[in-house]
């Protein structure tokens, strides 16, 4: 009688002095028909005390044909009658595996030849070793999907401490364009960190660079989910609905009132703040905004001037007078004046010990930004950024940048990503962790090209950022063109389906052929992860997430069109206080110069105040009527020519 | 159990050796070389028949065995061997693979106990079982190691025998045994309407002349006529017939021919060509790479592989050299 408690073996090691099984590596056997497959996770048993977890990296299928030409000759040639064979010859499924994890780890031997079995839910999780982190008083498991084999399903953990710090950090997901794996499975990995983040390790939010069309932009979503996605869901322990807490920041467009988003559909748009820097906020990311040659000394020291001495205070010059250096027009009044008191006082070309042509380097440049980044900089008034020292846990700040400048993106992350960091240092940002996904990494810090301040900045990142509690989530197309030390610092590694020609570069040398093809024709919603505490590449099925994908949101909410000028303007103020009337808004800005409308508005935003219109019609002054047109008294035509001499 | 035995020999002061004869590996397939008579039955005289298109093959079992040898050790001059001999039958399922139904398989020593010491002859017979070699003039090795083959060869014989007779009994309503060799050595085997012995050797001559030209000179796809085989190697009344799978033309006269034993009935003679389209279908797979492939059937192969597969390795001569070591 068979005893239906004890697993059935599926297999058998073997080994030979061609392929001898290694600590590392054995072969085994099964049936032909078989639920293993490439990825599956088996478990060796030999008697009581030994047991070794391996992963099918790669299989074989032969028969005891010595060579083709002997079939042929069997079937005379006729390949119908070699289908008519009343015997099927002798074949074997011979799998090779690499070993997870041996119990117990010393002394390290060969693996035994003994019996295979499927892994169930208990194996899998000493195979990945989980059990060193899915136990004990502070358990730190982050599901990242289901493993699935011969109809085995085993949910899998990431381990916090080694995915987010501070053991380890970072996440790097590879996988070719248009399959929804890469940017699903950031949505579905950070919903599960949302809900798993351990306790004890605090407070964690995330920030996501929307770098492309409408991706990250229906984060407060929800989205469709088949029954089986459900059940992914409940087996995962992961609820299945959109993001709670999302707040979405998009520069204007280069009229200052309309977002530079596609979420603009009326009924989405009001979750949509600007994001607007001004002098203060750029200057200190200068070498973002100019380029590598620019930054020689002389200029960097006039920079540094400018911020140290000159922005936000009073600085009282005996050459240029007195200035208050707010915004970018503030500035170029002191240069302006720099200029024209050297002009006028014939004192040669220096100011200060800089010499003027750098000064004019400076402002030619600082002076542009705000046309090059138009929409993003203003030239005047105040800024509007993230909520810098009041980030909520568990909150998504989505940053679209999607439409902008390439400049301006740059700019964007370089300055979001030294905030948190220094916000991170100082224990003053809100959270004690911050997830940052960005999207075509191989764009921000390629594998080759100049030292870029951004990619600078990711180097850093990846290298110290998991002291502070700032994790990068990179993606990319193509990991082989991402800087090594970006990629190489990622603690968990994610593919999925991957092109042959990523695949055939020295970076995958580590895969067996199968792995590579298995890659080449992973399905949407499957993925491979690799983890510091898995040591081989792990195939699992993450369910689609819960929020809205962006084709989908942007077909459900359809953008709106761009609003003109006035009422735009009255659906930003309309946005903080609902009592406030169009037709009053267009009233007061009708005739207004455009420049002191946005000046006004964003002052208006920025403050808050209780009466909002009452406010914006204060900060824009009281419209000076202009002189009516003096009626200009017509000169009568000279009387008709008349042949009367006088 | 081997090494148990032949360390206790050792102790009893058996000089070991590792020497395995040249015919230890497989089956002597030899018939002994002998003139037989035939009644051909079909018709006149042997003629030859064409035999129709493969026909789908019936259900089918496979039996085969195979014998293995070696010399372990001398107790003087006096050669003592060990002996493996196996038989299955493999049956043949729907989906066409093979599956063992019936398997057996037997180890012993064969030696002149009465040649041997006491005190080794002592030391074999409470270890294992032993077939003894009698009447044995003292000689060289030579004589006892040829009748050792014969002894082995009989018990591989026996074994088969007493597989097959069992294996009759499992048959189903239409399935066929195949034997790979003589039905005639079993009367149980001879007389069921359903056994097939399918012979590729060829030391009993049943005829001579034109009707030996004929038998031996059949194109592929041809049969000769069914014929009686009387006294020879046979001991039970069967009808037999030859059958070509591959042309010979270019090869060996004996390339890709077989010898059919059957039942003795009249049916037989009716079924022969029926028996014989399904054989011929049985060509391929071919069975390389396994030097007699062209007269080999491919179940009969699988079943010689499958025993070698289960048979002890000790068996097998030592892959190195049988030079002298030098020492270092």
């Amino acid at each position: 009688m068979i005893d239906k408690s004890r697993p059935a073996p599926i297999g058998r090691v073997v080994a030979t002095e061609l392929k001898p099984a290694t600590p590392h590596q054995f072969h085994f056997w099964t049936a032909v028909e078989t639920s293993i497959g490439i990825g599956a996770i088996v478990k060796v048993e030999e008697g009581v005390g030994r047991v070794v977890y391996g992963v099918v990296t790669d299989g074989f299928a032969y028969s005891d044909l010595q060579t083709p030409l002997h079939d042929v000759v069997g079937a005379e040639g006729d390949p119908v009658r070699a289908a008519e064979s009343p015997t099927v010859r002798q074949e074997i499924r011979l799998w090779t595996a690499a070993v997870l994890r041996q119990v117990p780890e010393e002394p390290l031997q060969p693996v035994p030849l003994a019996r295979v079995f499927v892994a169930t839910d208990a194996d899998v999780a000493q195979a990945l070793r989980m059990d060193t982190y899915l136990t004990g008083a502070q358990p730190t498991g982050i599901p990242v999907g289901l493993y699935t084999s011969g109809g085995l399903e085993a949910p899998v953990y990431l381990d916090a401490d080694f995915l987010l710090g501070p053991e380890a950090a970072h996440l790097n997901l590879s996988g070719v364009s248009g399959l929804a794996t890469k940017t699903s499975a950031v949505e579905f990995l950070l919903a599960s960190i949302f809900e798993h983040f351990p306790k004890h390790k605090g407070r964690v939010a995330a920030v996501c660079f929307n770098v492309k069309g409408p991706d990250l932009c229906f984060l407060d979503q929800p989205g469709a989910l088949t029954d089986e996605d459900l059940r992914r869901y409940e087996r995962l322990g992961v609820a299945p609905r959109p993001f709670e807490r999302v707040r979405y920041f998009a520069p204007y467009k280069g009229d200052g009132v309309n977002l530079n988003t596609l979420r603009t559909h009326p009924d989405l748009v009001s979750d949509v703040e600007p994001l607007v820097w001004g002098l203060a906020e750029v200057l200190d990311f200068a070498e973002v905004l100019l380029n590598r040659d620019d930054i020689d000394a002389k200029a960097d020291a006039f920079i540094d001037f400018l911020a140290d001495r000159v922005l936000n205070r009073e600085f009282d010059d005996p050459l240029a007078g007195r200035h208050r250096v707010e915004t970018f027009a503030d500035l170029d009044r002191l240069f302006r004046s720099i200029f024209d008191a050297l002009e006028l006082s014939g004192r040669g070309d220096m100011w200060r010990t800089h010499h003027v042509a750098t000064i004019r380097k400076v402002r030619n440049r600082l002076s542009n930004v705000s046309t090059r980044c138009k929409g993003l900089v203003t030239d005047d008034g105040p800024a509007s950024d993230l909520p810098w020292g009041r980030f909520e846990d568990r909150a998504v700040y989505v940053v679209d940048i999607a439409n902008v400048d390439p400049l301006g993106q740059d700019l964007v992350f370089a300055r979001v990503v030294s905030r948190l960091r220094e916000g991170l240092e100082r224990r003053e940002l809100g959270v004690d962790a911050v997830v940052v996904f960005v999207d075509e990494l191989n764009k921000y810090a390629p594998a080759d090209g100049p030292d870029t301040y951004v990619k600078k900045m990711l180097l850093d990142i990846s290298e110290r950022g998991r002291y502070l509690g700032l994790v990068l989530f990179g993606a990319e197309q193509f990991r082989s063109q991402v800087h090594r030390r970006v990629v190489g610092n990622a603690g968990s590694q994610i593919y999925g389906r991957m092109d042959m020609d990523e695949l055939a570069t020295p970076a995958y040398q580590v895969l067996s052929p199968a792995t590579k093809i298995k890659l080449a024709t992973l399905p949407v919603g499957e993925l491979m992860v690799r983890h510091p505490h898995f040591t081989q590449p792990i195939f699992v099925r993450f369910p689609r997430p819960p929020v809205l994908r962006g084709r989908d949101g942007v077909e459900r909410f359809a953008p709106a069109a761009d609003l003109p000028f006035a009422e735009a303007v009255a659906r930003q103020l309309w946005r903080l206080d609902r009592a406030v009337r169009p037709n009053t808004v267009r009233d007061l800005v009708d005739g207004r110069d455009e420049q002191d409308v946005r000046r006004a508005l964003a002052e208006t935003r920025r403050r808050r105040p209780d009466d909002v219109l009452a406010y914006f019609r204060k900060v824009l002054g009281s419209r000076v009527a202009p002189d009516a047109a003096r009626e200009r008294a017509a000169v009568p035509p000279l009387g008709a020519i008349t042949d009367e001499p006088y | 159990m081997a090494r148990a035995w032949i360390e206790a020999l050792l102790a009893a002061g058996v000089t070991p050796a590792t020497f395995v004869p040249d015919a230890s590996q497989g089956r002597f397939d030899q018939e002994p070389v002998e003139r037989a008579a035939a009644d051909v039955l079909e018709d006149a005289e042997l003629a030859t028949h064409a035999v129709s298109g493969a026909a789908g093959p019936p259900p089918a079992a496979f039996l085969d065995g195979i014998q293995q040898w070696r010399v372990v050790g001398y107790d003087g001059v006096v050669p003592i061997v060990r002996a493996y001999v196996a038989a299955a039958v493999r049956r043949r399922g729907v989906d066409k693979r093979l599956r063992t139904a019936l398997e057996a398989a037997r180890e012993f020593a064969v030696a002149p106990l009465a040649a041997l010491g006491g005190e080794q002859r002592a030391a074999l017979e409470a270890h294992i079982d032993v077939v003894d070699l009698p009447d044995l003039a003292p000689s060289q090795p030579g004589p006892v190691l040829e009748a050792a083959r014969r002894a082995v060869d009989g018990a591989r014989q026996t074994l088969e025998r007493a597989l097959a007779e069992r294996a009759l009994r499992l048959l189903g309503e239409r399935e066929w045994l195949i034997v790979d060799g003589l039905l005639s050595v079993s009367g149980k085997l001879a007389a069921h309407p359903r056994a097939l012995g399918v012979i590729k050797s060829f030391g009993t001559q049943f005829f001579e002349g034109e009707a030996l030209r004929r038998a031996l000179t059949l194109a592929m796809g041809q049969r000769t006529s069914v014929f009686r085989a009387r006294g020879g190697h046979a001991r039970n009344d069967v009808y037999s017939w030859y059958l070509r799978l591959w042309p010979w033309e270019g090869n060996d006269l004996l390339y890709g021919l077989l010898r059919i034993e059957a039942r003795a009935a009249e049916e037989t003679i009716a079924a022969a060509g029926g028996v014989s389209s399904w054989l011929l279908g049985e060509r391929a797979p071919v069975s390389t790479p396994d030097a007699r492939w062209d007269r080999l059937l491919y179940p009969i192969h699988d079943v010689e592989t499958y025993l070698r597969s289960r048979a002890p390795r000790d068996f097998l001569p030592a892959s190195g050299s049988r030079l002298p070591r030098t020492g270092t």
